[in-house]
């Protein structure tokens, strides 16, 4: 009784909620998508991780890093895959650059004044982008091949599925070995867990924090090419994207590798699962914030955060 | 060890000088829309540039928008990137109270004023968890998802969805208002006069009334804020942005102001919103999306976060960049043509330029060039020796 008066509150047939083939299909497709938010929120955390701050301008590098990728391999006849990773090398080279120029500047410990630098960043590469670009739509071809080698029904795990997943595990097993057993990895943990005393201890702090910056651009890069293939290239397409990853960062715990991964992982299967089963199509994004929302009311260090000591 | 020129604070020089500064204010805010009311359109290097009324009037309802995320970022502190929630909030509230109720737009800020702040004190209950950078975070989601709000196909009937809402009430000039003649006066005053029309049209009176309408509810919005801020309220807020542990300790309680300053903040920006449906007769959904909310918080940070007068040269700063640079067609010297959203790009460069070179914004310039220009010399305090 009460249940079937929520389910006429959000319109839910019940049809569709024992159509077993339906929660499969938009499973795999949650995890499509939580793939590509896990990829950018990767970025975020290593910005979070080595700064103490968000950048806003993430997805902005990325979308600078999807159109490098979209030129290379479009335009110049590049493999796909080539072109991705030359635009990776590219967005993380002007990564260091935007790092050295407009971040480096700013005393480090106030985090505000960065904030802001950050959404000027954005406004600056979103207009340039399409300043250079325009707005007219572009598609990006896949590195992946089409087809699905699994079906069920109207539920296909397709290899792109397969491939967004199995490149956000490799890059965080990558930046797992990177940070534990390089020599580079040592410097920039020690630097984001305390600047000054890795400062003393003579690790060159300037050129460390720009190797994260490199890092989060190509792993962002990275992330905006596994989108794009869904959807169509313009100029606005990561800023939904970003929300989404930002709410993924927030829910694993801003400074967490793994829960950046977890995270998007369930933001992406929440709204596929969320927007198919109540049917709420443009509520896909509030299902970001209410995320948002709960996981700072409820948990501000996420899943996986550590805890902040602060002076009370 | 006075300089030069220099008033003593408070003196019957430095209160003259300050009433001349207001009388010259008051006669450019009164002038300029007649001088304007014909579109002024300099051409500078082969590029046309125009200073319309619509534009400023436009930049007005801005003022007030800043103003608003000023109480809750600029003065108390904390980082809201989604003002343009509130203000789309209020635009909306009285495109539907206009369009389906007949009210008058003014009569709607009944509404929206109390609305809005319970709307802001609500929101700004989950915000005192949610600290600095946390909360920069929270409502930058919150201004994305409110086009998608409006876009819900259980109100889209009411807020007409993606296509906007085409407000049904024009604000025509009342036949007692003297726009006309005193056009016909300044027209006839030998020399400059000549610059001002003989008489309006139809569309440029009801340009200049909309101006007036819109400069009065500024400034009552203004004076309203400065006196909520110069008190009490302003002391405790300014405290809690500078160190909130010392605010708490000597009895500021944190929870009760910071909640209202969302209120009023909210409020405020709602009233915004009003003279932003009352400018343009229409409410879009993607007007008051992100890109909205981060160039309110540019003019915020160019015209100098917790200041006044910031607020107003915010306002301009984001009306105005956009449309003069969208403008500039060729680089002026060259054959270069120019084409694509380079203003944003121009914004986002000011504010970081701004940023590193003057953190307290355009205010903090004004106060510096005041004092080399206009020195006051502070009075020492009386009485309160030993």
């Amino acid at each position: 009784m009460v249940l079937a008066s929520v389910l006429g509150v959000f319109d839910i047939s019940l049809d569709k909620l024992s159509n077993g083939e339906l929660w499969l299909a938009q499973f795999f497709r949650g995890l499509s998508d939580g793939a590509t938010y896990a990829s950018v929120a990767l970025a975020l955390v290593m910005i979070y991780k080595s700064t103490g701050f968000i950048n806003f301008a993430q997805g902005s590098l990325a979308l600078l890093g999807v159109y490098l990728a979209y030129i290379f391999s479009v335009e110049q006849g590049l493999p796909v895959a080539v072109a991705v990773v030359c635009a990776m090398v590219a967005s993380s080279a002007v990564a260091m650059f935007v790092e050295r120029v407009f971040i480096r500047p700013f005393p480090p410990d106030h985090v505000l004044p960065l904030v802001i630098v950050t959404l000027g960043l954005l406004l600056i590469i979103d207009s340039a982008v399409g300043i250079v670009w325009g707005f007219r739509t572009r598609s990006l071809p896949s590195m992946f091949p089409s087809g699905a080698p699994i079906e069920w029904g109207i539920a296909q795990l397709t290899w792109r599925t397969i491939g967004n997943l199995g490149t956000v595990f490799a890059v965080v097993g990558l930046l797992y070995l990177l940070l534990s057993r390089t020599k580079i990895g040592l410097a920039f943990r020690a630097v984001s867990s305390n600047l000054e005393s890795a400062r003393l201890v003579g690790i060159r702090v300037g050129p460390t924090l720009g190797f994260g910056w490199a890092l989060a651009a190509s792993i962002g890069t990275l992330g905006g090419a596994l989108v794009v293939p869904e959807l169509l290239l313009e100029p606005s397409i990561m800023l939904r994207v970003l929300i989404f990853s930002l709410a993924a960062a927030a829910l694993g715990g801003l400074d967490s590798l793994v829960g950046a991964v977890i995270g998007g992982l369930v933001v992406g299967l929440a709204r596929n699962l969320l927007v198919t089963f109540l049917d709420l199509s443009e509520l896909a994004l509030a299902t970001a914030v209410a995320v948002i929302l709960v996981v700072l009311l409820v948990r501000p260090t996420g899943l996986f955060g550590s805890t902040r000591v602060e002076r009370v | 060890m006075r300089a030069m020129g220099a008033v003593a604070a408070g003196s019957r020089q430095h209160r003259r000088r300050q009433i001349i500064g207001w009388v010259l204010f008051a006669l450019v805010v009164a002038l300029i829309p007649f001088l304007i009311a014909e579109t002024y359109s300099p051409t500078i290097f082969g590029n046309r540039y125009t200073f319309g009324l619509g534009n400023l009037s436009q930049a007005i309802a801005l003022m007030v928008a800043i103003l608003g995320l000023n109480i809750a970022t600029g003065y108390s502190g904390q980082l809201s990137l989604g003002h343009s929630f509130f203000v789309g909030s209020g635009a909306y509230l009285t495109a539907v109270l206009v369009n389906e109720f007949h009210w008058s737009y003014l009569s709607t800020l009944g509404v929206v004023v109390p609305g809005l702040f319970v709307f802001g004190v609500l929101f700004g209950i989950p915000a005192l968890r949610i600290q600095g950078l946390y909360l920069g975070l929270l409502t930058f989601a919150v201004a994305a998802v409110f086009p998608s709000i409006i876009r819900l196909d259980e109100i889209k009937d009411r807020t007409g969805g993606s296509n906007g809402l085409l407000i049904e009430s024009d604000l025509e000039p009342p036949t007692w208002a003297p726009l006309d003649t005193v056009t016909g006066w300044l027209h006839a005053i030998p020399g400059v006069g000549s610059r001002v029309p003989d008489g309006l049209t139809g569309r440029q009176e009801e340009a200049v009334y909309k101006y007036f309408l819109l400069v009065i509810v500024a400034l009552v919005c203004f004076w309203l804020v400065r006196n909520i801020l110069a008190g009490r309220v302003g002391r405790a807020l300014v405290a809690i942005r500078d160190n909130q542990l010392g605010a708490a300790a000597n009895g500021v309680n944190l929870a009760a102001y910071k909640t209202l300053s969302f209120g009023i903040s909210a409020a405020v920006g709602g009233v915004a919103g009003t003279m932003l449906a009352m400018h343009s007769g229409f409410v879009g959904p993607d007007e008051f999306g992100f890109s909205m909310a981060i160039l309110l918080i540019v003019g915020l940070i160019v015209g100098g976060a917790g200041t006044l007068h910031g607020a107003v040269v915010g306002g301009l700063a984001i009306q105005f960049v956009p449309v003069w640079s969208s403008q500039t067609q060729t680089l002026p010297g060259t054959d270069v043509a120019l084409e694509g959203p380079y203003g944003t790009a121009i914004l986002g460069g000011l504010l970081i330029a701004i940023i590193f070179a003057l953190p307290g914004g355009a205010a903090q310039g004004f106060r510096r060039i005041k004092s080399q220009l206009m020195p006051v010399a502070p009075q020492p305090p009386t009485g309160s020796t030993g």
